[in-house]
């Protein structure tokens, strides 16, 4: 592969995404002067509100690209791009419904059965269904295909699932997992045959939800164990055998999105206000050393989502982003820090403090979720033909 | 065995006994940990026998600051043994007990005004460690032009609840005509005990950050992902050579620093660089130590948050990185046209 495969065409200008960015800007303005919510760091996986992702259902802003027959809104990736960019940028609640509009959704209207799409879609689209990501493991991490949890077929054709997922966002708010198993023993020579992915109930029997707490002490972490779970035999995903493959396709959505460098915007927001007020020209030099890197990043980002709209699943481009946007979401707080002289804190009385304090309490997470920078920069290097 | 290793292998045995654990407003501080402190004479060490310590060098004290630091104790050591006590000693004022904690606060907008033989303080200390733990505090209080040190008994004062990024207390005080001991300070005095309470920082976090990097490099070896150790990786080996690079550097000026403060030297840029370094390599340490410890490394099962959240605060406490790299930067050219910035340099530390 050539080194041209990380660029991408410029992102065509799009009335539509323009406008309906407009509509998200007054619709948000209205909640936030309603005290519907308040603005907080990283809520795409902290800010769950379901009657909040509900409100998005109502509007159509979730579920957008899907086909309206699925409960869809058939717009293009640009369009839903300027929605979850402006909902990111006010900080608000997004976690409940993020994983299952950004990527269960587009994953069961490639792999699912017809059944599972009319079930299911339309849920998701409304914002009464909520999905979570059961990929890692214990053991587990970056090496995904060494992954242990198994489902066999019982003798009426049911999934018995047994095994423990872990850092699974959100699970105790959600509806339905994507589980990725073992659906035939690990194979020395394949690491990446007999793999499939289960689309489970996570109210069926046997399954076990256990908190895990992160470092401010946040319940967004859990442990999932599955104690021969019967999983309903038309619950596969796809095909029985392709779960790696699918699993890369949906990386792809996974890593593609503006919330890879979004994560602590609302904290650039309070230092934008705190530089307009002191005018001092420290703050004003550091403002303008982030803007510079995230508008390079949002100009990424965007032709990641033309690529969307034009059929391709940029992979190489998407790794590329959020190795480099992430990275930008760290080291927000340490450019912040550097020229301004206030406590981060929880308890501040002072917004800037407490958003200092939620943006690094929760920095270790930025650069680990969805694939690790390492890994992501193998990926990068791979595409420019280095292994 | 040097008297340090003495005192550092007691505090360590007596750290086995009391494992970190997460702070709470329940929960602020590690009472049973002070209590054994003071059962075995550390937090008098350094504090000459006369004002009531246990005597000791100011090498005794670091390595009981720096043990307990690596330990991640929640206990007021750092600000008694090395701030408070020094300070309050220069200055003459007799704490009744080192067995009950003193914190230090320096607010120069609070008011101290003359009243008989000591002082009355009126105005509020925001950002005071260990409030609502520590029984008395030593004060940096203005006086008109001049700075006084009065020490307080903080009972019976409001103690709002507030906490830093470890769950350490970080209270605002709030003094009305409140009554203290007291001795003013020349300006070169005060801004020692500042000084001090800097290096007492950056003491606490060389210990720290060289603690993170021990577990890094441990973790690395044991976690196993690919069918080998991360250790292996080419990408892992770089991060923990640069996290080595970062943490050796501190400890380099940290100890210089220190042993500037033994020789009595003038130390304020001395402590200010030391600061500023310290707080620099927490940007890069922690960051490189949650990126090789994964996703465990992010939950509060787990012990590397007791430190990297602790590393997060402790830059920017007792001054913040900004303030003292002003100080140092202001330090340096000061009264001068900046052509000797390379003399005064060498002569830092
Ligand atoms: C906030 C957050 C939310 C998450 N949510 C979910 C979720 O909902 N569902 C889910 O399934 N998972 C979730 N995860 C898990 C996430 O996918 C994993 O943390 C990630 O894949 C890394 O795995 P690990 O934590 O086990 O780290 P490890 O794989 O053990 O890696 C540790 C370190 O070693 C490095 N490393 C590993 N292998 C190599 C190599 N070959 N070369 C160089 N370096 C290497 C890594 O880059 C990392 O720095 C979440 C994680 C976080 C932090």
């Amino acid at each position: 592969m050539s080194g041209a495969s990380l660029t991408l065409d410029p992102a065509p200008r799009s009335e539509a995404a323009e406008a309906v960015r407009l509509e998200v800007r007054e619709f948000l303005a209205a909640e936030l002067a309603a005290g519907s919510f308040s603005p907080h760091v990283d809520t795409w996986l902290s800010g769950v509100d379901p009657a909040f992702s509900h409100k998005l259902g109502e509007r159509g802003w979730l579920g957008m690209t899907w086909p309206k027959e699925y409960g869809g809104h058939e717009r293009t990736a640009m369009e839903r791009y300027a929605v979850t960019e402006e909902l990111l940028a006010a900080g608000a609640p997004v976690a409940a419904h993020w994983i299952a509009d950004r990527q269960s959704g587009p994953n069961l209207l490639r792999y699912g059965t017809e059944a599972q799409r009319a079930e299911i879609l339309p849920k998701i689209a409304a914002g009464e269904c909520f999905f979570v990501i059961g990929m890692s493991e214990p053991d587990s991490g970056s090496d995904l295909a060494s992954i242990r949890t198994k489902a066999t077929r019982d003798a009426n054709g049911d999934w018995v699932v047994s095994g423990a997922k872990v850092w699974t966002s959100n699970a105790h708010h959600s509806h339905y997992a994507i589980v990725l198993v073992r659906t035939s023993p690990a194979d020395r020579d394949s690491r990446h045959a007999g793999m499939s992915q289960l689309l489970i109930d996570l109210s069926l029997p046997g399954i076990a939800i256990n908190p895990i707490r992160i470092l401010d002490g946040g319940h967004h972490f859990n442990e999932v164990v599955f104690d021969d779970v019967i999983v309903p035999g038309d619950m596969l995903l796809g095909e029985e055998g392709a779960g790696w493959h699918q699993v890369t396709a949906e990386l792809a959505f996974e890593r593609s999105g503006p919330e890879r460098f979004l994560s602590t915007y609302p904290l650039v927001a309070e230092f934008g206000r705190r530089a307009a007020d002191t005018q001092d020209p420290a703050q004003l030099a550091a403002l303008g050393r982030l803007s510079a890197r995230l508008l390079a990043l949002r100009q990424l980002s965007l032709r990641i989502a033309a690529a969307l709209d034009r059929g391709e699943l940029p992979n190489i481009p998407a790794a590329l982003v959020k190795d480099v946007g992430t990275t930008f979401e760290a080291d927000v707080i340490d450019e912040i820090r550097r020229v301004t002289d206030v406590p981060a804190s929880l308890d501040s009385p002072d917004p800037l403090g407490r958003a200092l304090a939620e943006a690094q309490l929760h920095a270790p997470g930025y650069t680990l979720r969805g694939g690790t920078n390492e890994i992501l920069r193998g990926i990068v290097a791979r595409g420019l033909g280095l292994r | 065995m040097s008297d340090q290793d003495l005192v550092v292998e007691t505090v360590r045995d007596l750290l086995a006994a009391h494992e970190p654990f997460v702070l709470t407003p329940e929960r602020p501080w590690d009472e049973a940990l002070w209590q054994a402190l003071v059962e075995t004479g550390l937090t008098g060490v350094g504090i000459s026998e006369e004002a009531g310590g246990s005597g000791g060098e100011l090498a005794d004290a670091v390595a009981v600051v720096r043990t307990l630091a690596a330990g991640a104790a929640a206990v007021p050591v750092a600000e008694q043994l090395l701030v408070a006590g020094p300070a309050l000693t220069a200055a003459g004022l007799a704490v009744p007990s080192w067995d009950v904690p003193v914190t230090v606060a320096v607010a120069p907008s609070v008011t101290a005004t003359a009243d008989g033989a000591g002082y009355r303080l009126t105005g509020t200390a925001a950002g005071v460690a260990w409030t609502g733990v520590a029984a008395q505090v030593a004060v940096l209080a203005g006086s008109g032009d001049d700075l006084v040190l009065a020490l307080v008994d903080t009972a019976g004062l409001p103690a709002p609840v507030a906490a830093n990024l470890a769950g350490e207390p970080r209270g605002t005080l709030t003094f009305d005509a409140t009554p203290a001991a007291g001795a003013a300070l020349t300006a070169e005095q005060a801004d020692a005990v500042r000084a001090r309470y800097a290096l007492a920082r950056a003491v606490q976090l060389a210990a720290a950050l060289e603690q993170v990097l021990a577990w890094t490099v441990q973790y690395a070896g044991e976690r196993v992902q690919f069918g080998r150790p991360l250790a292996k990786f080419q990408a892992i080996q770089m991060e923990l050579a640069e996290m080595a690079g970062e943490v050796t550097a501190v400890t380099a000026l940290t100890d210089a620093a220190v042993q500037a403060l033994d020789r009595d030297e003038g130390v304020v840029l001395a402590a200010a660089a030391a600061k500023v370094r310290a707080g620099a390599a927490v940007e890069v340490v922690a960051r490189l130590a949650h990126q090789v410890h994964g996703a465990i490394g992010f939950t509060q099962e787990y012990r590397l948050h007791h430190l990297t959240r602790r590393c997060w605060s402790w830059r920017d406490e007792a001054g913040s990185e900004l303030v003292w790299s002003r100080l140092l930067g202001a330090g340096l050219v000061a009264g001068g046209s900046g052509e000797d910035l390379w003399i005064r340099l060498t002569r830092v530390v």
